[in-house]
């Protein structure tokens, strides 16, 4: 039953986003969008999704789509706007650093999210994962501290808060 | 009222496809200027995130308003938003897959450096 569903969602996923990509509503578009879709669904159902209830859920959608706003404003505008000056800075300046910081959520969706959210940032790239002791290596290219719980705060909190939110 | 959503798409479909060209350059200052491996990356980024996806997220805009197009302006802006959603996803994944690959490789030193938490003999 459950496979059911999630094949269900999965396939309706696909269709959504194969139709927004040809962006025509003609016969030839849905038939073959519907095959593709069932043909995904089936093939993906408990690979992509292990939960199918969390994907129906509004609140969480609500959710993404305000850390995506805040995200493309707010995160990413003061990231890019730091590495530019240092780029167009006379002396180049950088204070790069490897540090660790650790996360706290748990789904592989999460920590995910959150690494893409770090790595898509300029002036922070995750380096390396370690599961067992739940951290990120992070090389971070203006060190304003080396202890792991006060980078968590500059570099990672906020994508944290919203990430745990939304998957977990 | 049509009038007036169809002029601010425009305008913020163009200005996102200048700031576009714009970080498209810087970055390739940054490539230029920065001259260790680990910091090229994050002047790769700035290619990718405002450099290829904003201005593509601003051609979806910009082309929903081109009327002359017909029903093609609908194809060119579900593919130009399918596209950025697309990078934005898989251009961390292949910036963390270099940096994982280069560090348990050893070719590139973290310099300058202040500190290496996960490997000191790279530093410095």
């Amino acid at each position: 039953m459950s496979r059911a569903l999630n094949a269900f969602i999965v396939a309706c996923l696909t269709f959504i986003v194969y139709i927004v990509f040809t962006g025509s509503v003609s016969i030839y578009d849905l038939m073959t969008g519907f095959i593709v879709a069932v043909v995904t669904g089936v093939l993906f159902s408990n690979i992509a999704l292990s939960n199918a209830l969390k994907v129906i859920d509004p609140r969480r959608w609500y959710i993404l789509v305000r850390y995506a706003i805040r995200y493309f404003i707010i995160d990413e505008t003061l990231a890019h706007v730091d590495v530019i000056k240092r780029i167009l800075h006379p002396r180049v300046p950088v204070n790069p650093a490897i540090v660790k910081v650790p996360y706290y959520a748990e789904t592989d969706y999460a920590k995910t999210c959150i690494a893409c959210s770090i790595t898509n940032t300029p002036g922070t790239v995750v380096v390396e994962i370690d599961e067992n002791e739940r951290v990120f290596y992070i090389h971070w290219i203006d060190a304003k501290t080396l202890e792991p719980e006060k980078a968590r705060e500059f570099i990672s909190k906020v994508f944290e808060e919203y990430s745990k939110k939304i998957f977990d | 009222m049509l009038d007036v959503i169809e002029l601010a798409l425009r305008i913020i479909g163009l200005g996102l496809i200048v700031l576009g060209g714009f970080a498209s350059l810087i970055s390739a200052i940054g490539f230029h200027r920065f001259k260790n491996f680990y910091l090229r990356l994050h002047a790769a980024t700035i290619g990718t995130i405002w450099g290829c996806v904003y201005p593509l997220t601003g051609a979806s805009l910009l082309s929903i308003t081109l009327s002359e197009l017909g029903t093609y302006r609908w194809f060119i802006a579900g593919a130009s938003l399918v596209a950025a959603i697309i990078i934005l996803i898989l251009a961390p994944a292949g910036s963390h897959a270099i940096a994982r690959g280069v560090h348990k490789a050893k070719i590139a030193r973290v310099q300058p450096c202040i500190a290496d938490l996960l490997d000191k003999d790279l530093c410095g």
